[in-house]
């Protein structure tokens, strides 16, 4: 993962007025917690007028990527509330969510504002990113929730 | 918080290292950054879309599978 192209989404993000949460391994790095991974996953709030500003923030990122296009209200609001976005160049790509089954949502996972190099980041707590990855079967995602858990102390009614 | 004190070496081994969400944040990419090095990808590009998350995770096996099976680098 390239920190400067990261800076630079992140600051497309902050620029085209997003509202997003991070969530997954980015976020947990943020949070101090380190493993590598190759994607930065996102909830973004689902409205039509939001998803026009992810189409701003990855066009301002990546110099007008026509591939951006595809990513549609249509879709994130409808049939298709996940979907991976490869940028052109680079060494990471996005998960963008809508919804997750029928009660995770942008409006329902907590979250804190943080700032990076002068950019504000709306990241997870780790208590919402260990609520988010304690019941999942991927066996990635409960190591992850087991390191959140004694990193901060966390409780099952956490 | 750049100091903290501790009473014993046990409270001391018990208590969380903080990072700051700067030093947190380069400290991920920089991690990032080399196991890129260790095994670099070759993307598609574009837009996927998926029904559930379940589909997004199968993808990203297959596709590292694929890679694994096939060797590419970067």
């Amino acid at each position: 993962m390239d920190r400067d192209e990261l800076l630079r989404v992140l600051r497309a993000f902050e620029t085209a007025k997003l509202e997003y949460v991070l969530i997954g391994a980015t976020a947990m790095g943020l949070h101090g917690v380190v493993r590598a991974t190759e994607d930065v996953d996102l909830f973004i709030r689902a409205t039509t007028e939001n998803i026009d500003k992810l189409r701003v923030a990855f066009r301002a990122a990546y110099a007008d990527d026509p591939n951006v296009d595809e990513i549609t209200a249509d879709d994130l609001l409808g049939d298709y509330p996940a979907l991976r976005y490869y940028p052109p160049s680079g060494d990471l790509y996005f998960d963008v969510i809508t919804r997750l089954g029928d009660a995770v949502t942008f409006d329902t996972v907590e979250a804190m504002v943080t700032e990076i190099e002068g950019i504000r980041v709306r990241v997870a707590t780790p208590a919402a990113l260990y609520r988010l990855k304690r019941d999942t079967v991927r066996p990635l995602d409960r190591q992850d929730a087991a390191v959140l858990r004694e990193r901060f102390g966390l409780k099952d009614e956490d | 918080m750049t100091v903290q004190k501790f009473r014993s070496i046990e409270a001391m081994n018990a208590a969380p290292a903080v990072p700051s969400v700067a030093a947190g944040f380069e400290r991920f990419v920089r991690h990032c950054a080399r196991y890129w090095r260790l095994a670099p990808r070759t993307y598609p590009r574009g837009v996927i879309k998926f029904r559930t998350l379940e589909e997004a995770q199968a993808a990203r096996r297959r596709q590292a599978r694929d890679e694994a099976s096939t060797g590419r680098t970067k």
